[in-house]
This record gives C-alpha cells, sequence and structure tokens, in this order.
C-alpha cells in the first residue's frame, strides 16, 4: 500500500514556492536561508516534535536541462520538498507538528502559496493533505518500530553492551545480583530524546562512493 | 584482454618484491630542468615488471611523484589540473575524510609530512642491508652529479628477523603479507581466494583497471586519469602511510582481556585480525593454529566469510574481515570488488619478542603502502567506511580494533557460541594500537611516462 510501509507512514509534500518579483531575496532564497540555519540533532523541529523518524526539506528550482539529446523542460513553479518517514495516522502526525513547533513551520511554509499557517489547526492538515504526492520508496533504515520504541532499543543495546563490559568475568552471585538492579534502573529510565542517541561523527563525506 | 606489457610498468606495481630490506627516499626538486635530467638518468635503473628469469635482483629502484613534485617538474597545468581531486589535495587535506584527527592528525606527524617539501619518493629494495647501502649510495651520486634533488628525509623499513631468519611477521606478531588481488593480464599464478570472487564460487583475476590506469576496472570504465591517456596508462597511485604501533599497549591490552577470555590468549589475538599469529585463517580453523593450512597457497587465502554470518569462526569486526569481506555483504562478493588496495608495506623499527621490553614510545611501525587505480574509490573507501566506521560491517560505530582511531572509547565485539572454548567477548576502552605519523598520495608512472617527463615530453593537447 503506498504511503504505509508496516507501521511507518511515508509523506511526500510538495509545496509551491511563491513567485513574487517584487521580493527580495526571492521567496525560495529566504526558504534556502533558514533551512541552512535549521539545527540537525535534538534541537531539530522534527526531534522537538514527536513521531519524525527522518525528515528532509529541499527546495526544487527546476528540471535540470543535461543537453541534447535531451529535451529542454521547465517546472511552472519552484517547489518545497518535505518527506517524512513517521508513525501514526496523518492527521495525528501534522497535528503534533503543528502543535510543536508552529514558528518553524511557518518560519518555512509562509513562502509557499495558499499556506494558512500552523495555529489553525484544521486549515494546516487540509492545507499539507492537499500539497501530498504519494509515497512508494522509504528510508531504508526505519524498520517496523516506533520512535520511542527504536530510542528505546538503542538505549537498551548501548547499556546492556556497556554492562558486559563492566561485568565480564564476574563471580556469579555477584553479576545476578548487579543485574537484576541494572534491569530494574533500566526499565525505570527515561525514554531517550530523539536526536540524542546518534554518536557525534565527525566523518566527512567526499569520498567516491560510486 | 592481452598480456600487459611488463616492461612498460614499473615492477613495484606488479610484484611484492620479497626482498628483505628497503630505504625509502623523499626528494625534493629545485630547479625543473635539473630534476628531469636526474629521471632520464634514473630511467636506466628503474626495476621494470619483467619477468625474473635469470633470478632475483640484488635490489630495486623505483620512482613516484607527489602533485607538487609533478608541479616543479613544470608538468603543463592543463595536465596537472586534470589528476583526481584527492591526489592534487594530497593526504593532509584528506584529513576529514579519513578520520586522521585526534593522535593522527596532521599537527601531530612527523616534521617531514607536517611541511610541502616532498616531491618525490625513491623507494630501493636489497637483499642485504650492504647492497641497500651500495645502491643508496649510488642514487645520491646520481643526484649528486646532476644537481637534480635533495633528500629531505629517508626511512628505512625492513622484514621483521626472528632467530637470524627475515619473516613476514609485524610487530604485534602477526604474519602479514597474504591477502593481495589477483589482476587479469598480470602473469602471476593466481592464487585461490585473492582476486574477485564468482557466482559458481570460482575465483577471477580482478579487472586490471582496478590497480593500472589506461585499462577497463570492475565497472567496465576507465579509472579518472590525467591526460594525455599515455601519461597515465600503465601508471597507478600509491598512498603512502608511516604507521606507529603501540606495541607495548597492544601487549598490555591484550593481556588485561585475555584474562577474561575463556578462549586463551592466542584465540583472542587471532579473534582481532581474523588469523592466527602464524596465519592460519579463523575461517578455515576456528579452534588452532594449522601451518599446514597457513603455509599453503591453495588454501591460505581461500576462505569465505558467508557460513559464518554471526561471526563466531571470524568476527565480524576482526581486521582482515573488515578491510576485504569477500562474499560477507552477500551478492557473492560483487560488493567489494571496486575497493580492493594492492598492500607493498614492509615494517620499519627494532621487533621485540613476546615478553622483551617494549615500549610505544620507540620508532617502530608499518610503511603501509598501498596501490590502486584510484585512491578516492579504493583506499579512501576503505579507510572510511570499513576501518573508522562499521555500519557495513553491521558493527554501528564500532571501528576496525587494530587500526581505529579510538581515543580510548573504542570497542570490540568477539561473538561466539555456547561452548567453552569460544565464549563471547566485548573488548572495550580501546585505545589507539597504530598512530599515524605522516605520509602522502603519489602518481606511480609507467616507464614511458616517466621518459616523456624526463624529456619534457607532456602535452595534454
Ligand atoms: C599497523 C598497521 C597494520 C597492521 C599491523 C596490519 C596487519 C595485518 C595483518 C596481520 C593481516 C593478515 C595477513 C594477510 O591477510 O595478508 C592484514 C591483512 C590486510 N590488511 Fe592490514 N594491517 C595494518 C594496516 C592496514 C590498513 C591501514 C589497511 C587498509 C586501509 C589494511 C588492509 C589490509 C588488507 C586489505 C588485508 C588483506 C585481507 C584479505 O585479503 O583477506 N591494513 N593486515
Amino acid at each position: 500500500m503506498p504511503n504505509k510501509n508496516g507501521s511507518v507512514y511515508g509523506l511526500t509534500i510538495l509545496s509551491p514556492i511563491i513567485d513574487d518579483e517584487k521580493v527580495t531575496p526571492s521567496h525560495d532564497l529566504q526558504i534556502r536561508k533558514y533551512l541552512a540555519t535549521l539545527p540537525t540533532g535534538e534541537l531539530s523541529p522534527f526531534a522537538l516534535a514527536p513521531a519524525t523518524h527522518l525528515a528532509r526539506l529541499v527546495v526544487m528550482d527546476d528540471v535540470i536541462y543535461v543537453g541534447m539529446p535531451a529535451c529542454e523542460e521547465h517546472l511552472k513553479s519552484k517547489y518545497l520538498v518535505f518527506e517524512s518517514n513517521c508513525d501514526g495516522e496523518l492527521d495525528d502526525y501534522l497535528a503534533g507538528l503543528a502543535a510543536s513547533v508552529p514558528e518553524q513551520l511557518d518560519a518555512i511554509w509562509s513562502h509557499c502559496v495558499g499556506y494558512p499557517g500552523a495555529a489553525n489547526r484544521q486549515a494546516f492538515i487540509d492545507y499539507m493533505k492537499a500539497c501530498q504526492l504519494e509515497t512508494t520508496f522509504y528510508f531504508a533504515a526505519v524498520n517496523d518500530k516506533s520512535v520511542p520504541e527504536t530510542l528505546r532499543a538503542l538505549q537498551t543495546q548501548h547499556a546492556v553492551s556497556e554492562f558486559i563490559a563492566d561485568h565480564q568475568g564476574m563471580e556469579p552471585a555477584r553479576l545476578q545480583a548487579e543485574f537484576m538492579q541494572f534491569v530494574a534502573e533500566l526499565k525505570l529510565a527515561p525514554v531517550p530524546r530523539p536526536g540524542s542517541m546518534g554518536e557525534p561523527r565527525y566523518i566527512k563525506t567526499g569520498g567516491r562512493n560510486e | 584482454m592481452s598480456r600487459l606489457n611488463e616492461t612498460d610498468i614499473q615492477g613495484f606495481v606488479l610484484r611484492g618484491y620479497n626482498l628483505p630490506v628497503a630505504r625509502y627516499l623523499f626528494l625534493h626538486f629545485e630547479d625543473a630542468e635539473r630534476a628531469r635530467s636526474l629521471i632520464g638518468r634514473l630511467l636506466h635503473h628503474v626495476t621494470t615488471g619483467q619477468r625474473w628469469d635469470g633470478g632475483k635482483p640484488q635490489s630495486t629502484v623505483n620512482i613516484a611523484f607527489t602533485q607538487r613534485g609533478l608541479a616543479a617538474l613544470n608538468l603543463p597545468d592543463a595536465t596537472l589540473l586534470s589528476f583526481p581531486v584527492e591526489f592534487q589535495q594530497g593526504m593532509k587535506k584528506r584529513a576529514g575524510i579519513l578520520g586522521d584527527s585526534g593522535l593522527n592528525s596532521p599537527e601531530r606527524w612527523d616534521e617531514l609530512w607536517r611541511g610541502d617539501l616532498v616531491h618525490a619518493w625513491l623507494g630501493i629494495n636489497a637483499q642485504s642491508a650492504a647492497i641497500l647501502d651500495s645502491r643508496y649510495a649510488e642514487m645520491l651520486e646520481l643526484m649528486r652529479e646532476t644537481g637534480g634533488a635533495t633528500v629531505l628525509a629517508s626511512q628505512d623499513a625492513a622484514a621483521v628477523v626472528i632467530d637470524g631468519k627475515s619473516t613476514t611477521r609485524e610487530h604485534f606478531g602477526f604474519t602479514d603479507g597474504f591477502g593481495n588481488p589477483d589482476y587479469l593480464g598480470v602473469d602471476r599464478s593466481s592464487q585461490p581466494g585473492q582476486g574477485k570472487r564468482m557466482p559458481n564460487g570460482s575465483w577471477a583475476p580482478l579487472a586490471t583497471g582496478e590497480l593500472l590506469l589506461g585499462y577497463a576496472d570492475e565497472a567496465g570504465e576507465l579509472p579518472v586519469a590525467p591526460v594525455p591517456h599515455i601519461l597515465a596508462s600503465n601508471g597507478t597511485f600509491m598512498v603512502y602511510r608511516k604507521l606507529h604501533q603501540n606495541v607495548a599497549t597492544f601487549r598490555s591490552y591484550l593481556d588485561e582481556y585475555a584474562a577474561l577470555y575463556g578462549g586463551g590468549k592466542e584465540k583472542l589475538a587471532a579473534k582481532f585480525i581474523g588469523r592466527w599469529r602464524d596465519g592460519t585463517p579463523l575461517d578455515l580453523s576456528p579452534d588452532n593454529p594449522d601451518s599446514s593450512i597457513a603455509q599453503d597457497p591453495n588454501r591460505s587465502t581461500n576462505f569465505t566469510y558467508g557460513a559464518d554470518a554471526e561471526g563466531t569462526r571470524c568476527p565480524v569486526g576482526a581486521h582482515i574481515r573488515r578491510v576485504h569481506p569477500r562474499d560477507a555483504f552477500g551478492f557473492s562478493g560483487r560488493l567489494i570488488n571496486r575497493r580492493r588496495i594492492t598492500r607493498r608495506g614492509l615494517p620499519y623499527g627494532p621487533f621485540v619478542a613476546e615478553g622483551g621490553p617494549a615500549s610505544d614510545s620507540e620508532e617502530r611501525g608499518v610503511i603501509f603502502m598501498a596501490l590502486n587505480a584510484s585512491i578516492s574509490r579504493q583506499f579512501e573507501f576503505v579507510q572510511q567506511q570499513w576501518i573508522e566506521y562499521g555500519n557495513d560491517a553491521h558493527q554501528g560505530n564500532d571501528k576496525d580494533i587494530l587500526m581505529g582511531n579510538h581515543g580510548g572509547r573504542g570497542k570490540f565485539v568477539v561473538q561466539g557460541d555456547a561452548s567453552r572454548a569460544n565464549p563471547p567477548l566485548i573488548c572495550s576502552k580501546l585505545p589507539n594500537f597504530v598512530e599515524l605519523r605522516g605520509g602522502d598520495y603519489f602518481f606511480l608512472p609507467s616507464i614511458t611516462a616517466l621518459g616523456m617527463i624526463a624529456m619534457n615530453l607532456v602535452d595534454p593537447r
């Protein structure tokens, strides 16, 4: 079924960007500038709002002419592309975004044609759905678990491997006691915040990964 | 394809010389014309890939250039700018991509490599120290006569000698020098496990273009190469890295974790690498070393990981499984055929036997030299994705245990089973066993190309 892969929802939205000669810098440039400064870690709007596995925002200018024998074609408008792999039903997800990060949504989408603002919840949801395209491809690393389940699993994996590393070779009775305590503590530990579980990776891309 | 013209290819490219001692000279050119006359004179000395039917030579000479070296020789800009980007940039500028940060960062390299003066590598290999010295003197004399180059520094390297016999051991005590690819057209009897894996389970040589410029590679493409074609053809790129080994740290870490490991110290050491110290592959003999396998060319590299998906024989993160995963990623190995490198390294520094007084600070390590048609697609990919990152091997952020830039926070999982002799183990708080002390990217031209450079005939049009 399109848009749904197991429990994961695949959302693709194309919002036409306002084309207004009188505005400088143009709306597409203003979106680009804002996106370039958005945080990507725990402070990303998609980490602050619930239920996003992976989100991507792209400004699409036009189709690129690659020369003969291709023919030259153009889009009618520039578009903001929003892709997200998320949990649950679409209405709930969009409502969650509007409730948690309305300023960020408005800062981005106010440059798009017909955007009603996040404050008017139903109009916002209707607008996003009017811009929706069918999704058939998903981010491969998202499995059939929800965001909190995934965060919990990562937390458990890190904690267990640390526990093993610190307790290898321990005498059995003491090991059992410590393990029980470890399990009890882990159960009580809060679910980690989205965006907090990845190790910072300083590796730059740029290898020819063809 | 037809047989390669071995007389046009530097011998260092086509074969590991297996000569016990070497000296690598790092040259600086002050004047293009004099440097060219030096190269012209050197041409008569450069060892080619011609077969050694009359027996091994007493010594060999080979030469390679950095981008700055080629610029100092006044190659036309249109040629210089046509080299692949990573070669133009040099290794130091690639530090971000290679993960050469922290203890491995360029600010900590040897003085020679912190600077930008190295123009060429002149490699001499010899049967003995005395022969090496006399060939070296001959090279110095050539440089003196022509005024073509100054020697900025030299690096000695040599096979580790144990009980008076020269060996293929490296300083951590492992036997090295088994795995290296076979290439189409290279006149060497091919060995099972060295080339690429075919769907029917046999092994075939890799496409020539994975090693040499000017030939089709595994994708049927010509590797990115400079113009004119004749300058590039029959040449290759060399990665030179001086890798310092912290032998004391390695030994005490191994002792510390061996105390926690039911399989015993030697088995744990083997799990790090994927081979027992004598070279026996873990996947062929998981319980003990077996010299009859290690010494049999039909078996020593003839293995795969497909039947050991859990890593209970050879850990999924073991050094040789990471850097040459064979069939481990499925698709009968096709995902890795464009990520192979040819290794030509030798150890440097005095060997200290197990139990001897080893320190980290003594100069000791491996001069790692790898040849490949595309530094970015082959060496850099292996270094970035398979050594400094673990995702392809399903090891998350874990790095190669041996080579990783762990900074004291590394982790390595030894997968095991329920048996007493093969338990699982987690090695944590990994330090850097190996530290980078410098190096660069070099172009190793063909004999024809060397002649063109010497005669100032390189014409990009
Ligand atoms: C101090 C540095 C290093 C040491 C001590 C070391 C040690 C070893 C040993 C003991 C082997 C097993 C022998 C064999 O299969 O030939 C091996 C194999 C290998 N190593 Fe390393 N290594 C080092 C650095 C590197 C680096 C930096 C790379 C790549 C970027 C690398 C790539 C390989 C490859 C491709 C093989 C052959 C694997 C196969 O074909 O199965 N090594 N190394």
